[in-house]
Protein backbone atom coordinates (compact mmCIF):
# COMPACT_ATOMS: atom_id res chain seq x y z
CA UNK A 1 0.00 0.00 0.00
CA UNK A 2 2.43 2.38 0.58
CA UNK A 3 4.62 1.67 -1.93
CA UNK A 4 2.16 2.04 -4.55
CA UNK A 5 1.20 5.66 -2.86
CA UNK A 6 4.81 6.47 -3.24
CA UNK A 7 4.93 5.87 -6.89
CA UNK A 8 1.62 7.55 -7.27
CA UNK A 9 3.53 10.09 -5.82
CA UNK A 10 6.45 10.35 -8.02
CA UNK A 11 4.58 10.21 -10.95
CA UNK A 12 2.44 13.33 -10.08
CA UNK A 13 5.59 14.89 -9.23
CA UNK A 14 7.71 13.81 -12.60
CA UNK A 15 4.50 15.53 -14.44
CA UNK A 16 3.94 18.47 -12.69
CA UNK A 17 7.51 19.19 -12.56
CA UNK A 18 8.51 18.01 -15.69
CA UNK A 19 11.47 16.07 -14.65
CA UNK A 20 12.81 13.36 -16.58
CA UNK A 21 11.20 10.38 -16.26
CA UNK A 22 14.00 7.85 -16.42
CA UNK A 23 15.98 9.50 -13.44
CA UNK A 24 12.86 9.76 -10.96
CA UNK A 25 11.48 6.44 -11.87
CA UNK A 26 13.98 4.05 -12.73
CA UNK A 27 13.78 3.48 -15.86
CA UNK A 28 16.15 2.73 -18.67
CA UNK A 29 16.87 5.21 -21.45
CA UNK A 30 17.71 3.97 -24.59
CA UNK A 31 19.75 5.86 -27.43
CA UNK A 32 19.76 4.54 -30.86
CA UNK A 33 22.06 5.37 -33.76
CA UNK A 34 19.80 3.60 -36.54
CA UNK A 35 20.62 0.17 -36.21
CA UNK A 36 24.68 0.31 -35.35
CA UNK A 37 24.31 1.33 -31.99
CA UNK A 38 22.14 1.02 -29.00
CA UNK A 39 22.86 2.67 -25.76
CA UNK A 40 21.19 1.33 -22.37
CA UNK A 41 21.18 3.23 -19.35
CA UNK A 42 20.09 2.18 -16.11
CA UNK A 43 19.99 -1.36 -17.03
CA UNK A 44 20.58 -4.05 -13.84
CA UNK A 45 22.46 -6.56 -15.34
CA UNK A 46 23.75 -8.99 -18.13
CA UNK A 47 21.26 -11.79 -18.63
CA UNK A 48 22.63 -13.25 -21.99
CA UNK A 49 24.72 -12.58 -24.66
CA UNK A 50 25.51 -14.01 -27.95
CA UNK A 51 26.16 -12.56 -31.36
CA UNK A 52 22.21 -12.63 -32.48
CA UNK A 53 20.75 -12.13 -28.79
CA UNK A 54 21.07 -9.51 -25.64
CA UNK A 55 18.97 -9.66 -23.09
CA UNK A 56 19.64 -7.32 -20.03
CA UNK A 57 17.78 -6.87 -16.78
CA UNK A 58 16.03 -3.85 -15.70
CA UNK A 59 14.90 -2.61 -12.29
CA UNK A 60 11.40 -4.16 -13.79
CA UNK A 61 10.94 -7.06 -16.42
CA UNK A 62 13.63 -7.15 -19.43
CA UNK A 63 14.94 -5.83 -22.20
CA UNK A 64 15.58 -8.23 -25.49
CA UNK A 65 17.45 -7.01 -28.42
CA UNK A 66 17.88 -9.27 -31.62
CA UNK A 67 19.93 -8.63 -34.30
CA UNK A 68 23.19 -9.56 -36.12
CA UNK A 69 27.02 -9.77 -35.51
CA UNK A 70 27.00 -8.26 -31.69
CA UNK A 71 29.37 -6.93 -29.99
CA UNK A 72 29.46 -5.27 -25.99
CA UNK A 73 31.73 -2.03 -26.99
CA UNK A 74 31.65 -1.30 -23.27
CA UNK A 75 29.74 -2.51 -20.26
CA UNK A 76 29.76 -0.45 -17.10
CA UNK A 77 27.42 -1.11 -13.60
CA UNK A 78 24.49 1.11 -15.26
CA UNK A 79 25.46 1.45 -18.99
CA UNK A 80 26.21 -0.56 -21.90
CA UNK A 81 26.92 -0.05 -25.60
CA UNK A 82 26.34 -2.89 -27.86
CA UNK A 83 27.38 -2.45 -31.68
CA UNK A 84 26.33 -4.48 -34.55
CA UNK A 85 22.82 -4.60 -36.73
CA UNK A 86 19.86 -4.12 -34.44
CA UNK A 87 16.63 -5.21 -35.81
CA UNK A 88 14.42 -5.90 -33.05
CA UNK A 89 13.57 -4.47 -29.02
CA UNK A 90 10.95 -6.62 -26.97
CA UNK A 91 10.31 -5.28 -23.44
CA UNK A 92 9.62 -8.33 -21.59
CA UNK A 93 6.99 -8.21 -18.47
CA UNK A 94 8.79 -9.24 -15.64
CA UNK B 1 36.01 4.10 -23.45
CA UNK B 2 36.95 7.73 -22.81
CA UNK B 3 40.53 6.99 -21.63
CA UNK B 4 41.13 3.93 -24.20
CA UNK B 5 44.55 5.56 -24.66
CA UNK B 6 45.19 5.03 -20.74
CA UNK B 7 44.48 1.66 -20.92
CA UNK B 8 46.69 1.28 -24.20
CA UNK B 9 49.24 2.81 -21.86
CA UNK B 10 48.44 -0.10 -18.88
CA UNK B 11 48.56 -2.83 -21.12
CA UNK B 12 45.52 -4.53 -22.95
CA UNK B 13 44.70 -8.30 -22.46
CA UNK B 14 41.69 -10.39 -23.93
CA UNK B 15 40.56 -12.65 -21.92
CA UNK B 16 38.56 -15.74 -23.11
CA UNK B 17 35.72 -17.42 -20.99
CA UNK B 18 34.47 -20.93 -21.82
CA UNK B 19 31.61 -22.32 -19.91
CA UNK B 20 28.31 -21.69 -18.75
CA UNK B 21 27.18 -18.58 -17.26
CA UNK B 22 29.74 -16.38 -19.04
CA UNK B 23 27.28 -13.22 -18.63
CA UNK B 24 27.05 -14.01 -15.11
CA UNK B 25 31.13 -14.02 -14.63
CA UNK B 26 30.51 -10.28 -17.00
CA UNK B 27 27.99 -8.94 -14.28
CA UNK B 28 29.89 -9.85 -11.75
CA UNK B 29 32.96 -8.06 -12.79
CA UNK B 30 31.66 -5.03 -13.32
CA UNK B 31 29.72 -5.34 -10.25
CA UNK B 32 33.69 -4.56 -8.45
CA UNK B 33 34.26 -1.69 -10.76
CA UNK B 34 36.17 -3.78 -13.50
CA UNK B 35 35.85 -1.83 -16.90
CA UNK B 36 35.64 -4.54 -19.56
CA UNK B 37 35.03 -3.42 -23.36
CA UNK B 38 34.71 -5.74 -26.59
CA UNK B 39 32.58 -7.91 -25.38
CA UNK B 40 32.00 -10.60 -28.14
CA UNK B 41 30.53 -14.42 -28.43
CA UNK B 42 32.52 -16.88 -30.63
CA UNK B 43 30.43 -19.78 -30.44
CA UNK B 44 27.87 -21.48 -27.57
CA UNK B 45 30.46 -21.65 -24.77
CA UNK B 46 32.65 -19.25 -25.60
CA UNK B 47 33.06 -15.19 -25.17
CA UNK B 48 36.29 -12.96 -24.92
CA UNK B 49 36.24 -9.31 -23.76
CA UNK B 50 39.29 -7.07 -23.10
CA UNK B 51 39.78 -5.76 -20.05
CA UNK B 52 42.97 -3.72 -18.28
CA UNK B 53 46.17 -5.12 -17.96
CA UNK B 54 46.19 -3.43 -14.38
CA UNK B 55 42.53 -5.53 -13.34
CA UNK B 56 44.40 -8.94 -13.95
CA UNK B 57 44.75 -9.76 -10.34
CA UNK B 58 40.97 -9.01 -9.37
CA UNK B 59 40.15 -11.00 -12.65
CA UNK B 60 42.26 -14.05 -11.63
CA UNK B 61 40.45 -13.99 -8.05
CA UNK B 62 37.17 -13.75 -9.86
CA UNK B 63 37.92 -16.34 -11.86
CA UNK B 64 37.89 -18.50 -9.31
CA UNK B 65 34.11 -18.75 -8.47
CA UNK B 66 33.24 -19.25 -12.16
CA UNK B 67 32.73 -22.87 -12.87
CA UNK B 68 34.29 -22.78 -16.55
CA UNK B 69 37.79 -21.87 -17.63
CA UNK B 70 39.28 -18.48 -18.08
CA UNK B 71 41.89 -18.27 -20.34
CA UNK B 72 44.43 -14.92 -21.46
CA UNK B 73 45.26 -14.84 -24.43
CA UNK B 74 47.27 -11.91 -26.19
CA UNK B 75 48.01 -8.83 -25.28
CA UNK B 76 47.99 -5.71 -26.42
CA UNK B 77 49.56 -1.62 -25.33
CA UNK B 78 52.34 -0.19 -24.17
CA UNK B 79 53.61 -3.01 -21.43
CA UNK B 80 53.66 -5.39 -24.53
CA UNK B 81 55.24 -3.75 -27.21
CA UNK B 82 57.82 -2.73 -24.56
CA UNK B 83 58.21 -6.17 -24.03
CA UNK B 84 58.56 -6.95 -27.48
CA UNK B 85 61.26 -4.28 -28.11
CA UNK B 86 63.26 -5.48 -24.88
CA UNK B 87 63.21 -8.68 -26.40
CA UNK B 88 64.58 -7.64 -30.02
CA UNK B 89 66.69 -5.08 -27.95
CA UNK B 90 69.71 -5.75 -30.85
CA UNK B 91 67.54 -4.07 -33.47
CA UNK B 92 66.48 -1.22 -31.60
CA UNK B 93 70.02 -0.93 -30.18
CA UNK B 94 71.31 -0.95 -33.88
CA UNK B 95 68.93 1.65 -35.09
CA UNK B 96 69.59 4.08 -32.32
CA UNK B 97 73.31 3.66 -32.95
CA UNK B 98 72.35 4.27 -36.84
CA UNK B 99 70.76 7.36 -35.63
CA UNK B 100 73.45 8.34 -33.47
CA UNK B 101 76.71 7.31 -36.12
CA UNK B 102 74.31 10.01 -38.62
CA UNK B 103 73.80 12.16 -36.49
CA UNK B 104 77.51 12.31 -35.57
CA UNK B 105 78.73 12.44 -39.12
CA UNK B 106 76.34 14.99 -39.83
CA UNK B 107 77.99 17.41 -37.24
CA UNK B 108 81.48 16.50 -38.97
CA UNK B 109 82.92 18.83 -41.33
CA UNK B 110 83.85 16.73 -44.85
CA UNK B 111 84.98 19.55 -46.85
CA UNK B 112 86.21 23.02 -47.56
CA UNK B 113 85.93 24.63 -50.28
CA UNK B 114 88.09 27.83 -50.88
CA UNK B 115 87.18 29.63 -53.60
CA UNK B 116 89.40 32.54 -55.55
CA UNK B 117 92.53 32.14 -53.81
CA UNK B 118 96.09 31.73 -55.47
CA UNK B 119 97.26 28.20 -54.69
CA UNK B 120 99.67 29.53 -52.36
CA UNK B 121 97.29 31.53 -50.57
CA UNK B 122 94.61 28.56 -50.48
CA UNK B 123 97.73 26.55 -48.47
CA UNK B 124 98.46 29.17 -46.22
CA UNK B 125 94.68 29.56 -45.51
CA UNK B 126 94.33 25.78 -44.93
CA UNK B 127 97.41 26.18 -42.42
CA UNK B 128 95.55 28.76 -40.59
CA UNK B 129 92.53 27.04 -40.91
CA UNK B 130 94.37 24.10 -39.15
CA UNK B 131 95.71 25.90 -36.44
CA UNK B 132 91.94 27.53 -35.56
CA UNK B 133 90.45 24.17 -35.24
CA UNK B 134 88.93 23.97 -38.91
CA UNK B 135 90.36 20.85 -40.25
CA UNK B 136 88.34 18.07 -42.12
CA UNK B 137 87.19 15.34 -39.94
CA UNK B 138 86.78 17.61 -36.63
CA UNK B 139 83.40 18.19 -34.97
CA UNK B 140 81.37 21.43 -36.17
CA UNK B 141 80.30 21.80 -32.20
CA UNK B 142 84.07 21.59 -31.16
CA UNK B 143 85.00 25.34 -33.93
CA UNK B 144 84.24 28.48 -33.71
CA UNK B 145 81.23 30.12 -35.77
CA UNK B 146 81.41 31.22 -39.09
CA UNK B 147 82.34 34.69 -37.90
CA UNK B 148 84.55 34.34 -35.57
CA UNK B 149 86.41 32.08 -37.91
CA UNK B 150 86.55 35.10 -40.82
CA UNK B 151 87.39 37.42 -38.13
CA UNK B 152 90.80 35.28 -37.33
CA UNK B 153 91.39 34.39 -41.10
CA UNK B 154 91.31 37.96 -41.57
CA UNK B 155 93.59 38.91 -38.98
CA UNK B 156 96.00 36.00 -39.35
CA UNK B 157 96.70 35.69 -42.91
CA UNK B 158 98.46 38.46 -44.54
CA UNK B 159 97.33 39.36 -47.85
CA UNK B 160 93.72 38.88 -47.54
CA UNK B 161 91.11 41.65 -47.94
CA UNK B 162 88.12 39.96 -47.60
CA UNK B 163 86.55 36.10 -46.63
CA UNK B 164 83.45 34.79 -46.76
CA UNK B 165 82.61 32.23 -44.63
CA UNK B 166 80.11 30.47 -45.52
CA UNK B 167 78.63 27.07 -43.67
CA UNK B 168 76.43 24.64 -45.53
CA UNK B 169 75.26 21.83 -43.54
CA UNK B 170 79.09 19.86 -43.30
CA UNK B 171 81.12 21.57 -45.68
CA UNK B 172 82.99 25.04 -45.11
CA UNK B 173 83.00 27.15 -48.04
CA UNK B 174 85.13 30.42 -48.45
CA UNK B 175 85.37 32.99 -51.24
CA UNK B 176 88.71 34.92 -51.00
CA UNK B 177 89.53 38.47 -52.38
CA UNK B 178 92.96 38.81 -51.99
CA UNK B 179 95.27 42.15 -51.81
CA UNK B 180 96.61 43.26 -55.22
CA UNK B 181 99.64 44.50 -53.57
CA UNK B 182 101.37 46.83 -56.29
CA UNK B 183 104.79 45.37 -56.37
CA UNK B 184 107.14 47.85 -55.48
CA UNK B 185 108.58 49.76 -58.52
CA UNK B 186 111.40 49.24 -59.09
CA UNK B 187 114.07 52.44 -59.36
CA UNK B 188 112.24 53.87 -62.50
CA UNK B 189 115.20 55.21 -63.75
CA UNK B 190 116.37 58.69 -62.91
CA UNK B 191 114.91 60.50 -60.06
CA UNK B 192 115.78 62.85 -57.36
CA UNK B 193 115.34 62.82 -53.29
CA UNK B 194 112.88 65.65 -51.81
CA UNK B 195 112.22 66.24 -48.30
CA UNK B 196 109.05 65.00 -47.22
CA UNK B 197 108.66 67.77 -44.78
CA UNK B 198 110.04 70.36 -43.20
CA UNK B 199 113.65 69.96 -41.10
CA UNK B 200 116.92 70.98 -40.18
CA UNK B 201 119.03 68.19 -42.13
CA UNK B 202 121.89 66.79 -39.55
CA UNK B 203 123.36 64.10 -41.97
CA UNK B 204 123.73 63.41 -45.62
CA UNK B 205 124.59 59.51 -46.94
CA UNK B 206 124.35 59.70 -50.62
CA UNK B 207 124.85 56.79 -52.60
CA UNK B 208 123.66 58.30 -56.29
CA UNK B 209 123.21 61.72 -57.06
CA UNK B 210 124.56 65.04 -56.32
CA UNK B 211 123.81 66.69 -52.74
CA UNK B 212 122.07 69.98 -53.28
CA UNK B 213 121.90 70.87 -49.54
CA UNK B 214 124.15 70.84 -46.33
CA UNK B 215 124.73 69.78 -42.90
CA UNK B 216 122.21 72.28 -40.67
CA UNK B 217 120.65 73.87 -43.35
CA UNK B 218 116.91 73.84 -43.06
CA UNK B 219 114.53 72.63 -45.32
CA UNK B 220 110.73 73.22 -46.92
CA UNK B 221 108.53 70.36 -47.10
CA UNK B 222 109.35 69.04 -51.46
CA UNK B 223 113.02 70.98 -51.44
CA UNK B 224 115.32 69.18 -52.97
CA UNK B 225 117.99 67.62 -51.30
CA UNK B 226 119.78 65.08 -53.28
CA UNK B 227 119.59 66.17 -57.36
CA UNK B 228 119.37 63.18 -60.53
CA UNK B 229 121.74 64.93 -62.28
CA UNK B 230 125.55 64.39 -62.04
CA UNK B 231 128.41 64.76 -64.01
CA UNK B 232 130.31 68.01 -64.51
CA UNK B 233 128.12 70.88 -66.98
CA UNK B 234 129.42 69.21 -70.59
CA UNK B 235 128.26 65.78 -69.70
CA UNK B 236 125.18 66.29 -67.80
CA UNK B 237 123.80 62.65 -66.52
CA UNK B 238 120.81 61.67 -64.89
CA UNK B 239 121.00 58.69 -62.15
CA UNK B 240 118.34 57.92 -59.93
CA UNK B 241 119.65 59.64 -56.67
CA UNK B 242 119.97 57.21 -53.97
CA UNK B 243 120.58 57.80 -49.95
CA UNK B 244 119.71 58.70 -46.87
CA UNK B 245 118.99 62.28 -45.45
CA UNK B 246 118.59 62.26 -41.71
CA UNK B 247 117.04 65.46 -40.74
CA UNK B 248 115.88 67.07 -36.99
CA UNK B 249 112.05 67.03 -37.42
CA UNK B 250 109.45 68.48 -34.80
CA UNK B 251 106.12 67.26 -33.77
CA UNK B 252 103.37 68.60 -31.21
CA UNK B 253 101.33 65.84 -29.69
CA UNK B 254 98.83 66.72 -26.83
CA UNK B 255 97.61 63.70 -24.30
CA UNK B 256 95.21 63.72 -21.49
CA UNK B 257 95.69 60.89 -18.91
CA UNK B 258 93.18 60.91 -16.05
CA UNK B 259 94.75 60.15 -12.78
CA UNK B 260 92.17 57.40 -11.61
CA UNK B 261 91.11 54.81 -13.80
CA UNK B 262 88.59 51.98 -13.58
CA UNK B 263 89.82 48.10 -14.78
CA UNK B 264 88.20 45.00 -15.09
CA UNK B 265 90.82 42.63 -14.91
CA UNK B 266 90.41 38.95 -15.59
CA UNK B 267 91.49 36.96 -12.90
CA UNK B 268 91.77 33.40 -15.49
CA UNK B 269 89.32 31.98 -13.78
CA UNK B 270 86.82 30.68 -15.48
CA UNK B 271 83.84 27.93 -14.88
CA UNK B 272 82.24 26.59 -18.66
CA UNK B 273 78.92 25.11 -19.03
CA UNK B 274 77.30 23.48 -21.64
CA UNK B 275 73.46 23.50 -22.41
CA UNK B 276 71.52 21.78 -25.15
CA UNK B 277 68.83 24.23 -26.23
CA UNK B 278 65.10 23.10 -27.96
CA UNK B 279 63.45 26.72 -28.32
CA UNK B 280 62.86 28.25 -24.99
CA UNK B 281 63.99 25.50 -22.97
CA UNK B 282 67.83 24.71 -22.20
CA UNK B 283 68.90 21.54 -20.77
CA UNK B 284 72.06 21.63 -19.05
CA UNK B 285 74.39 18.79 -20.16
CA UNK B 286 76.98 19.52 -18.24
CA UNK B 287 79.31 22.12 -15.73
CA UNK B 288 76.23 22.02 -13.23
CA UNK B 289 77.90 24.07 -10.71
CA UNK B 290 77.38 27.27 -10.56
CA UNK B 291 79.81 30.00 -10.53
CA UNK B 292 80.57 31.99 -7.62
CA UNK B 293 82.29 35.17 -9.35
CA UNK B 294 81.10 38.31 -7.86
CA UNK B 295 81.93 40.24 -11.18
CA UNK B 296 82.17 38.27 -14.35
CA UNK B 297 82.00 38.81 -17.88
CA UNK B 298 79.83 36.29 -19.63
CA UNK B 299 80.49 34.55 -23.36
CA UNK B 300 78.21 32.35 -25.41
CA UNK B 301 79.04 29.94 -28.08
CA UNK B 302 75.98 28.93 -30.06
CA UNK B 303 76.13 25.81 -32.71
CA UNK B 304 72.86 23.96 -34.43
CA UNK B 305 73.24 20.75 -34.46
CA UNK B 306 71.82 19.35 -37.87
CA UNK B 307 70.55 16.07 -39.37
CA UNK B 308 71.51 14.77 -42.40
CA UNK B 309 72.17 18.32 -43.55
CA UNK B 310 68.71 19.69 -42.06
CA UNK B 311 69.25 21.96 -38.74
CA UNK B 312 67.65 20.15 -36.15
CA UNK B 313 65.55 22.54 -33.57
CA UNK B 314 67.97 21.75 -31.09
CA UNK B 315 70.89 23.98 -30.33
CA UNK B 316 74.15 23.30 -28.38
CA UNK B 317 74.99 26.31 -26.05
CA UNK B 318 78.59 26.99 -24.26
CA UNK B 319 78.43 29.53 -22.01
CA UNK B 320 81.84 30.74 -20.51
CA UNK B 321 81.79 32.85 -17.02
CA UNK B 322 85.21 34.58 -16.81
CA UNK B 323 85.82 36.05 -13.37
CA UNK B 324 87.06 39.91 -13.34
CA UNK B 325 88.16 41.96 -11.16
CA UNK B 326 87.72 45.57 -10.66
CA UNK B 327 90.89 47.22 -9.99
CA UNK B 328 91.18 51.15 -9.61
CA UNK B 329 94.65 52.56 -10.30
CA UNK B 330 95.08 55.95 -9.47
CA UNK B 331 98.38 58.05 -9.79
CA UNK B 332 99.65 61.45 -7.81
CA UNK B 333 100.17 64.17 -10.25
CA UNK B 334 103.99 63.37 -11.31
CA UNK B 335 103.38 59.94 -11.62
CA UNK B 336 99.92 60.57 -14.06
CA UNK B 337 102.66 62.97 -16.01
CA UNK B 338 105.38 60.89 -16.55
CA UNK B 339 102.69 58.45 -17.78
CA UNK B 340 101.06 60.64 -20.01
CA UNK B 341 104.32 61.62 -21.75
CA UNK B 342 104.95 57.81 -22.06
CA UNK B 343 102.15 57.89 -23.47
CA UNK B 344 102.87 60.42 -26.03
CA UNK B 345 105.75 59.19 -26.87
CA UNK B 346 104.29 55.68 -27.78
CA UNK B 347 101.58 57.65 -29.62
CA UNK B 348 104.45 59.46 -31.66
CA UNK B 349 106.40 56.00 -32.08
CA UNK B 350 103.69 54.71 -33.75
CA UNK B 351 103.61 57.29 -36.51
CA UNK B 352 107.32 57.50 -37.12
CA UNK B 353 108.73 54.73 -39.55
CA UNK B 354 111.18 52.23 -36.91
CA UNK B 355 114.52 53.83 -37.61
CA UNK B 356 113.26 57.65 -36.76
CA UNK B 357 114.79 58.62 -32.65
CA UNK B 358 112.97 60.84 -31.01
CA UNK B 359 115.90 63.08 -29.60
CA UNK B 360 114.17 65.03 -27.40
CA UNK B 361 111.19 66.59 -25.77
CA UNK B 362 110.00 69.23 -24.27
CA UNK B 363 106.61 70.22 -22.27
CA UNK B 364 104.94 73.29 -23.70
CA UNK B 365 102.01 73.17 -21.65
CA UNK B 366 100.28 71.01 -18.71
CA UNK B 367 97.73 71.73 -17.20
CA UNK B 368 95.45 69.66 -14.16
CA UNK B 369 91.90 69.86 -14.19
CA UNK B 370 88.78 67.49 -13.50
CA UNK B 371 91.31 64.61 -12.37
CA UNK B 372 92.99 64.69 -15.60
CA UNK B 373 96.44 65.33 -16.54
CA UNK B 374 96.97 67.49 -19.87
CA UNK B 375 99.97 67.65 -21.52
CA UNK B 376 101.11 69.17 -25.03
CA UNK B 377 104.56 68.14 -25.80
CA UNK B 378 107.17 69.03 -28.49
CA UNK B 379 109.27 66.14 -29.50
CA UNK B 380 112.38 66.69 -31.70
CA UNK B 381 112.69 63.27 -34.11
CA UNK B 382 115.79 62.62 -36.21
CA UNK B 383 114.68 60.75 -38.98
CA UNK B 384 115.32 60.41 -42.81
CA UNK B 385 113.12 63.02 -44.84
CA UNK B 386 114.75 61.94 -48.32
CA UNK B 387 111.77 60.54 -50.84
CA UNK B 388 112.36 60.00 -54.57
CA UNK B 389 110.59 61.82 -56.85
CA UNK B 390 111.35 61.37 -60.92
CA UNK B 391 113.16 63.74 -62.83
CA UNK B 392 110.13 65.44 -65.03
CA UNK B 393 110.48 67.08 -68.44
CA UNK B 394 110.83 70.26 -66.71
CA UNK B 395 113.60 69.35 -64.94
CA UNK B 396 115.45 68.28 -67.92
CA UNK B 397 114.56 71.34 -69.49
CA UNK B 398 115.85 73.25 -66.55
CA UNK B 399 118.87 71.49 -66.25
CA UNK B 400 119.72 72.47 -69.36
CA UNK B 401 119.29 75.52 -69.41
CA UNK B 402 121.65 76.23 -66.71
CA UNK B 403 123.93 73.75 -68.63
CA UNK B 404 123.30 76.23 -71.93
CA UNK B 405 123.70 79.45 -69.49
CA UNK B 406 127.01 77.75 -68.33
CA UNK B 407 128.24 76.81 -71.74
CA UNK B 408 127.76 79.99 -73.17
CA UNK B 409 129.23 82.04 -70.11
CA UNK B 410 132.40 80.09 -70.81
CA UNK B 411 134.02 81.45 -73.93
CA UNK B 412 134.08 84.41 -71.67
Amino acid sequence: MGKKWGEQMKNWLTRSMNLPEDVMMDLPRITMIGQLHIYIENHRGLLTFSDKEVRLLLTKGQLLIKGQSFTIKTILPEEILIEGKVEKLVYLEG
Amino acid sequence: MNNQWLAFFQGVIVVYIQGQGAERFINQLIRSRIPVWQVTRHDERTVSFSCSLTHIHKIRRAARDFEGEVRFSKGDGFPFLWKRLLKNAGFVIGALLFLFVILLLSNIVWRIDINGATPKMEHEIRKELANIGVEEGEFILKMDDPETVQKKLLSRVKGLTWIGVEMKGSTFHFRVVEKNEPEEKKQAGSRHLVAAKDAVVTKLFVEKGQAVVKRNQFVRKGQLLVSGFIGSEGNLREVGAEGEVLGETWYRTSVEMPAETHFHLLTGQQVNKHFLELGEFSLPIWGFKSHSFAHYKKEEQEHSISFLGFSLPIKYNKHTYYESEQSLRSYTRQEAEKRALEAAREDLKAKLSEKAAIQGEKILQREFRNGKVKLSVHFQVLENIAVGKPITQGDRENARKKHNEHSTREPE
